[in-house]
């Protein structure tokens, strides 16, 4: 009987202990606290916290508990992940969601968008400085467009070993929004140019909504075949929700499938997280990658805002740049925040939305253009 | 392999221009169709506006006959401006603009200036490149009588 309650206990989690584990169960931690207390993204990180409970729990090989044993039941749920499913089906629900009216009143706010993905580019040449591979590289790159659903898919594509760092690097720094942006946008701002009011948005036809997704969707998807998955998802979601005649199918993707694909999503990237796998020099680089990448792609949303305020008659808030970043809608909201420090009476956000829907379009794109340059690698 | 050893070895400046470009190209083609959208579905709901922009195209006399459609002439004003016809009849076929106002003037016609104006406006009085004026008989016909 002794040996059978010391061969137990040889299974337990208090045995097969490493301090790995326990450095990913404190960060786990920080997540579900950051989305709890501190209402970061909670959506995402207290999914992603948890599977980062559930991927440290210290297990014995072979009984097909770990997500990477082939076996297990997380296996097969991370099998979304690892085959890219669950971000179009993520972009489907964003879809359905978003209404691109400020951007179609001001469609040169897209160049903003455009703008703030330069931020993938320096960093896929940074992370190649730094020794990654190609792939690796483009795929490090690609968290500066602040997308996780993006970031997840081309890594499921071009480097599926990273997809637990890339991951949580890419939704840490989602979360995060409200704090990396404000000092960079300040920092590259005059108060004068915070203080801009922007003009008010001309109206827009019930016509124009449904024509846009599809002419976006033929537009980009000519030019970027490989962002297919990922603006057609977007797309067709956003024409669901226009048609009106779809409304059924619209609320289905705007709550059922969303939230089904990112509780799957969220839990299986954090179980992915296991210390002993995730712990490696390269998941650091991989972070601070991360973070350099958001901070050239607020900054480049910025400078360029600025650049077109040389050439436009009705000027705009360079606040705005820094919305190019895709995470919708938190990096609009950090323009509102900031602009309504400078003048509470100053309403940002509705024409924020614009340059930050634009860089959902353009991360797709930028996700696109890579994994078909990489795939000729 | 690190630096832009790594970089130039892995192409990395190239494929990081040609991404920029990419993205760039697809946001501002879009920009572009959807600046343009709305003035598109202004036409499709208006069909009358397209054959507007076409008409604008039609050679030069019918533009003519719009500009000279602007000024109505009041039963009044035409009763003067047939005076100006009997006056022009008096002088020969290429007239001098500041004999025909003095006519006017000795003549005592109602508000010469504006009516003179007027002509001018309708092309029923118009220059003959040398420095006199020249009366379009079918013009005056068409408006006045």
């Amino acid at each position: 009987m002794d040996s059978l309650f010391i061969e137990f206990f040889h299974n337990t989690g208090f045995y097969l202990w490493d301090y790995r584990y326990l450095l990913m169960i404190c960060v786990g931690l920080g997540f579900i606290y950051l989305g709890i207390a501190k209402d970061y993204e909670p959506l995402l990180l207290v999914p992603i916290g948890f599977g980062m409970l559930v991927g440290n729990i210290p297990i014995f090989k072979g009984l097909g508990l770990g997500i990477y044993e082939t076996n297990s039941v997380l296996h097969y749920l991370y099998f979304g992940v690892t085959q890219g499913i669950y971000p179009p089906l993520i972009f489907l629900g964003i879809g359905a969601m978003t209404d691109f009216s400020t951007l179609l009143a001001r469609p040169v706010l897209m160049l903003l968008g455009a703008a703030a993905q330069t931020g993938i580019f320096i960093t896929f040449l940074g992370a190649l400085a730094l020794g990654f591979a190609p792939n690796e590289a483009a795929s490090i790159g690609i968290i500066g467009g602040a997308d996780g659903p993006t970031a997840i898919f081309l890594t499921a594509k071009l480097a599926p070993d990273l997809i637990g760092p890339i991951a949580v690097a890419a939704y840490s720094y989602m979360a995060l929004v409200p704090v990396i942006q404000p000092p960079i946008m300040r920092l590259l701002t005059t108060r004068k140019e915070r203080l801009i009011r922007m003009e008010e948005p001309r109206e827009i036809t019930k016509r124009e909504k449904i024509i846009f997704p599809i002419v976006a969707f033929l537009l980009c998807c000519f030019l970027a075949p490989a962002a297919l998955p990922l603006l057609g998802m977007l797309c067709f979601g956003n024409l669901l929700k226009e048609a009106v005649v779809t409304e059924r199918l619209a609320q289905t993707a705007r709550n059922s499938v969303i939230d089904t694909a990112t509780i799957l999503l969220g839990l299986t990237v954090g179980a992915s997280t296991q210390g002993d796998v995730f712990l490696t020099p390269s998941s650091v680089g991989i972070f601070a990658l991360g973070a350099v990448s958001f901070g050239i792609a607020t900054a480049s949303g910025v400078i360029f805002a600025k650049i077109m305020n040389l050439f436009l008659k009705s000027k705009i808030n360079p606040l705005l740049g820094a919305a190019g970043v895709s995470a919708v809608p938190d990096s609009a909201r950090v323009v509102q925040v900031v602009g309504q420090k400078e003048d509470p009476t100053n309403f940002l956000l509705m024409h924020a939305m614009a340059p930050n829907v634009s860089g959902v379009i353009g991360s797709a794109i930028a996700a696109g253009v890579l994994w078909s340059l990489m795939a000729k690698i | 392999m690190y630096g832009l050893e790594a970089i130039n070895a892995s192409n990395g400046w190239a494929i990081s221009v040609v991404g920029v470009t990419i993205v760039f190209t697809g946001l501002v083609m879009l920009s572009i169709v959807i600046a343009q959208l709305y003035k598109v579905l202004a036409l499709w709901e208006n069909p009358s506006k397209i054959k507007a922009l076409f008409k604008k195209k039609q050679p030069e006399k019918p533009r003519e006959e719009q500009i000279s459609n602007r000024v109505v002439f009041a039963e009044s004003q035409k009763e003067v401006v047939k005076q100006f016809a009997l006056l022009v009849r008096t002088m020969t076929d290429h007239f001098s603009l500041p004999r025909l106002l003095q006519l006017a003037l000795i003549s005592d016609l109602k508000d010469p200036y504006l009516n003179l104006n007027n002509l001018f406006k309708t092309k029923i009085i118009v220059p003959d490149g040398s420095g006199f004026f020249t009366w379009d008989k079918d013009m005056f016909d068409k408006l006045i009588s």
